[in-house]
Order: C-alpha cells, then sequence, then structure tokens
C-alpha cells in the first residue's frame, strides 16, 4: 500500500536580488528587483508502507522543502501529493494525527521543562486516551533509557539526550509515516548510533514508514533500503542503498588475512591490472579492486596462487564516498553547463 | 464512529489540549522562582506609578471632559486587566510577526491543533501577570462591587482582551505579506497600549475616528464611561461588534497569510 505519492510537486520562492553594498541596499529600498528561485522542480515519487527511504541532496537541493510541502507546512506552487490518503497542505490538522516529524533544528519540547511535561501535552495534543498513553510513554522510557533525565528541564539536558527525548516525543502517537529531517546533527558517534538502532527498531517492529533526510551517510546506511537523490530540485537517482553503492562506485575493497607472517606478500597483486594496495599490516592486507578493470575472480586466483589465506572479507565502498561521489559528479555536470552548485541554491529552507 | 473522526472536538480535545497548555506555561513561568516574583512585582509597580501620576494631575484639574480620578482608575483596571488575561492565557499574541519571521510556525504546523490557537496558548506572559492583579486591585479600590458592577466589570475585561488579542494578531500576520513585519507590529502595538491609557474624550475628530477604526484602542478606553457607568445598551452592542469584527478580521487575516507562509531554516527551541 502506497502510503506517500507525489506528481510534479514543484515549489517555487520569490527571492529578493539586491547588489553588494550599501549603495545596493539604497537601489534595492526604492526599486527592489525579485527573481524566482525553483526549490523543488516536480518531483514524482511513490513510498510503500514500512519503506525506509533516504531523502540525500547537497545544501539547497530542496529536500528541506519537500519534506515541509509533505508534511503541510507549506504549499507548493503546483503539483499534487497524497499522504496517507490526505492532501498535506489541504487537510493537515487530520494528516498530522498519522504522521510524525523530527527536526533536528527545531524542537518540540519545552525547553524550561521537563520531557515528561511535554509528553503530556503530546498526549493532549494528540487526544491520546489516558491508558494507551501511559502504556505507550511507558515502552518509549524504556526503549530510549530515558528514566534518568525524564523529569530533568531540557536546557539542563545534552544534545544527545534531548534529541532521544525529542524522538520519543514523536513516536508517543504512534505515527504510520515518521519524517526525519537531520536528526542527528550535531550528536556523537555513540547517540548516532542509538537513534538509528532505536528508529530501525520502530520501523521493523511497528512498520512506521521512515523518510529521512541527512547528510550523514551512516544514517542512509544503517537505517534506510532505499535512497533518493534530489539535486536541483529534482530526483537524480532513485534505488536501493545497496544498488546504488554498486552501481555508483564499481570497486570493492578486497580484506585478506593470511595464514603465515606474509612477508612481501603485497608482491603478489604487483602489476595486476585495476588493483591498488592500500595497506600492508602484519598478517593483513587490504586492497582496492576496480571492477570495470578486473574481477573479483582474477585477483583471488593471483593471491591463492601465491600467498597461503586464512580469511576474506569482500565490501562495498562506504556510504559517504558513494555521495561524495554522486555529488562531486552533479558538480561537474554543473561546471560543464556553466551553473552553480550549492551557491546560489544554498540558503533556501 | 472512527476514533479519527470523534478527534479535534471541543470538549474532549480542544480543551484539555488548552487547560495542559496553560498549566505548563504557568509551570514553566514559575521554574524561575525570583525572575517570576520580580517581573511580576515590578509590573504591578510600574502601573502603580502611572496611577499616582494621575492621583496628582486629577488632584489640580478635577475633571477632564467629564472625566474624573476613579474613571481614569476604571480605564486602567480594564486596560491592565484586560490584556493580563489575554497575555497569560495567549501569550504569544504580540509576537506573531516575531514567530512567523523566524520560521517558527513549523512545530505547530506539524501539530493537528489549530494552528493560531496552539501558537497564541503556548506562552505566557509573566508581566502580565502583575498587570492582571493590578487590574483587579484598582476595581477592588475604586469600582462598583455590586453585582451588576462586577458583571460589568467582567465583560469589559473580556472585550478589552479579545480587542488587544486580535488587533495584535491582525498586526503580527503583516509578516505573511511583507517579511520582516516585526518593527511595525511593534509600533502597532505599543500605539494600540498607549492609547488605551488615555481618556478617549480628551481625542476630538481625526484622532477619536482612528482610536474606533485602524488603532481600536478607543474601545477598551471608553469601558468606564460607556460600559461601567451603567449599562448603555449602544456602546455595548458597538463594542462587541468591533470585537467580534476584529476576531474574525483577525483569524480570517492570519489564515490566509498561513498559504504564504515559507518557512526557514534558523534553528528554534520553544521556551
Amino acid at each position: 500500500m502506497k502510503v506517500l505519492e507525489t506528481k510534479g510537486l514543484k515549489k517555487t520562492f520569490m527571492v529578493k536580488r539586491k547588489q553588494p553594498g550599501l549603495g545596493g541596499s539604497f537601489r534595492s529600498l526604492w526599486k527592489p528587483e525579485w527573481g524566482e528561485k525553483e526549490a523543488v522542480k516536480g518531483i514524482d515519487l511513490a513510498v510503500e508502507e514500512g519503506e525506509t527511504i533516504a531523502f540525500l541532496g547537497p545544501n539547497g537541493a530542496g529536500k528541506s522543502t519537500t519534506i515541509k510541502m509533505l508534511t503541510g507546512i507549506l504549499h507548493p506552487t503546483s503539483g499534487e501529493a497524497k499522504v496517507l490518503g490526505y492532501t498535506p497542505w489541504q487537510e493537515r490538522g487530520r494528516l498530522a494525527y498519522l504522521i510524525g516529524t523530527v527536526f533536528g533544528q527545531k524542537s518540540q519540547l519545552w525547553y524550561h521543562l521537563p520531557p515528561s511535561d511535554t509528553f503530556e501535552l503530546m498526549s493532549r495534543i494528540y487526544e491520546l486516551d489516558r491508558d494507551v498513553y501511559l502504556r505507550r510513554k511507558a515502552s518509549l522510557i524504556e526503549r530510549f533509557d530515558l528514566g534518568p533525565y525524564l523529569n530533568v528541564p531540557v536546557r539542563k539536558l545534552s544534545l544527545g539526550e534531548r534529541m532521544r527525548c525529542e524522538i520519543a516525543a514523536s513516536f508517543l502517537h504512534g505515527p504510520r509515516l515518521l519524517f526525519l529531517d537531520e536528526p542527528t546533527i550535531g550528536l556523537d558517534v555513540i547517540i548516532k548510533e542509538r537513534i538509528r538502532e532505536l528508529i530501525a527498531e520502530l520501523n521493523r517492529e511497528e512498520g512506521t514508514t521512515v523518510f529521512l533526510t541527512s547528510h550523514d551517510a551512516g544514517d542512509i546506511e544503517k537505517l534506510c533500503r532505499r535512497a533518493v537523490v534530489i539535486h536541483h530540485g529534482g530526483i537524480m537517482v532513485d534505488g536501493p542503498v545497496e544498488g546504488l553503492k554498486r552501481d555508483i562506485l564499481r570497486y570493492k575493497t578486497v580484506t585478506v588475512r593470511l595464514a603465515g607472517e606474509g612477508r612481501g606478500s603485497g608482491a603478489a597483486v604487483q602489476g595486476l591490472a585495476g588493483t591498488e594496495l592500500l595497506e600492508a599490516e602484519e598478517g593483513v592486507l587490504k586492497l582496492s579492486v576496480d571492477l570495470t578493470s578486473t574481477d573479483i575472480e582474477t585477483v583471488l586466483s593471483r593471491l591463492m596462487g601465491s600467498i597461503r589465506i586464512a580469511d576474506v572479507t569482500i565490501e562495498d565502498p562506504p556510504m559517504e564516498e558513494v555521495i561524495k561521489t554522486l555529488f562531486s559528479r552533479s558538480r561537474d555536470h554543473d561546471s560543464a553547463a556553466g551553473g552553480s552548485f550549492g551557491g546560489e541554491g544554498g540558503g533556501l529552507p | 464512529m472512527s476514533t479519527e473522526a470523534r478527534k479535534g472536538s471541543l470538549r474532549k480535545g480542544t480543551l484539555p489540549f488548552l487547560l495542559t497548555c496553560w498549566k505548563l506555561n504557568l509551570a514553566g513561568a514559575m521554574e524561575f522562582r525570583l525572575s517570576f516574583f520580580m517581573t511580576a512585582g515590578m509590573m504591578f509597580l510600574n502601573n502603580v506609578i502611572w496611577i499616582v501620576f494621575w492621583g496628582i494631575f486629577f488632584s489640580r484639574f478635577p475633571s477632564v471632559n467629564g472625566w474624573e480620578l476613579s474613571d481614569v482608575m476604571m480605564m486602567w483596571a480594564v486596560g491592565t486587566g484586560g490584556f493580563g488575561w489575554a497575555s497569560m492565557l495567549f501569550g504569544n499574541f504580540n509576537r506573531i510577526a516575531f514567530i512567523t519571521s523566524r520560521g517558527e510556525l513549523d512545530v505547530y504546523l506539524t501539530q493537528p491543533k489549530p494552528v493560531l490557537l496552539n501558537v497564541l496558548a503556548s506562552r505566557m506572559s509573566l508581566t502580565a501577570i502583575g498587570d492582571f492583579l493590578f487590574g483587579w486591585a484598582i476595581y477592588a479600590y475604586a469600582g462598583d462591587h455590586s453585582l451588576g458592577g462586577l458583571l460589568r466589570y467582567l465583560l469589559a475585561l473580556l472585550l478589552a482582551g479579545l480587542i488587544f488579542l486580535f488587533f495584535n494578531v491582525a498586526a503580527g500576520s503583516l509578516a505573511f505579506f511583507i517579511g520582516n513585519a516585526e518593527g511595525i507590529a511593534f509600533q502597532l502595538f505599543n500605539g494600540h497600549l498607549a492609547f488605551t491609557t488615555y481618556p478617549t474624550d480628551i481625542f476630538k475628530g481625526a484622532v477619536r475616528l482612528i482610536l474606533f477604526t485602524v488603532i481600536p484602542a478607543g474601545f477598551i478606553s471608553y469601558m468606564p464611561i460607556g460600559l461601567l457607568r451603567g449599562w448603555q445598551g449602544d456602546y455595548l452592542l458597538l463594542a462587541t461588534g468591533a470585537a467580534a469584527l476584529l476576531a474574525a478580521g483577525s483569524i480570517g487575516f492570519f489564515y490566509w497569510g498561513l498559504r504564504r507562509y515559507s518557512s526557514g531554516n534558523m534553528m528554534t527551541m520553544r521556551s
């Protein structure tokens, strides 16, 4: 069942253009010049229930604007969207009972009060029955391990603790679709990992559809099965995260654990086309294999013929590399076309 | 009937939400005990100084265009009391432009409660507690304590609060149309507030017309004469009509503007 579907969703902002300096400001005061900025250029997207989607793109690509249209915050300039059967900007109130939102930069927790008070307010906002609310709250406190700071004013919590409370609050009403906009921004590695685990757990156990934007490759790799990459307001790539890695970066990392000491074992791959020795430490060789020049079988045959192997691991490149490659490709494309990347496009929500 | 369909009713949805919001606002305000007492207390004292000033003035000129000291005192009782309850229960009413221009409406827009009500009820002004108590203290000192007098004072508080509330909602909603409207909204707020503290009858001609139209402070400052001295059907009807029209107009203006809301990317937090 589709939980989200958009057709030709567009958003254009009017942007005031001003020449630099004080003179430009005076000119702009008397004769302002306006230009149109197409933040989202006709997005077509369909999301099935229970999917975990990474919505990626550089700054200014239109990610947040799209999320804001899908949650009813912004009215689109044109196009259609149905989220759980509702048109977000027309039936925002009814849709809001069914979705959850976490904006990494906009908190819904009460700054001077403890999270428990915000939970109480959320139960009233979403009109939860008392027993449902109490059961749900107890479960989230346990899952997110919120007990120690449930009654501490939010202003005294660390960023990681606050984000855990934030996400727990957004799950309180059991949303069917969760929108997360940069949920791990500014968090340390351990807290990020914990937050990803919790979201993945809720997706598995409650079937919540997750729609995530993030600049953190780890969020995408650990949480999402599908990636949609947008750039300059349009969809550039849409496919499985694993497939994205395979298709975008045509190389694999091969780690070989040697049975013996393996002194000088690096020589085994010397001269082999498409193979680069990344590391040769005690008993371990790490190679990068370019699949457009050779294949894994050839590399392994060469290795097995010249050294004794205890174990072999073949890995896809890390997501970080995939994103870097994707974005640099679009930058190259822009340069060739005389456009800009993340310059003029940046700064819009 | 499904659970979804039942949601959003006044008795089971909006009222419990408002009560919880007000309870939490009060709890948040009391989080800093000293600040709580000092802020509310200072506003009470500030208002006392104005009454002392008017006391000195009327000791030299006992009547100004038919207004006596007791009328001016009741004008302050209505103004501060009305402003007080509106700012205590709907404390964001003079911050709409600020909230809108900073893109802070996002959080309210993702929640299923009416946006304007949710925004307004999400803050309690501490200084307003001092205003509200001051209004009642003046009523206790100079007001009509009969049942009719009390009812008239309560009605005056209600109308004054509504006029403050919706005039400022309309002023703040300009932010949807002209972008950074914090300056103009602040000036309108201050101008409106200032005119409610002077006897209406000292103004004539065009200024008086403005006070009963563009900046509807006259409806509040005229309460001591038009309502508190006794029931005057015409004035009551006029003031009620003005409050209702202002409420409907400003709510419509806000929601019309909301369609143009462009959000923002500033980091924000509820406080």
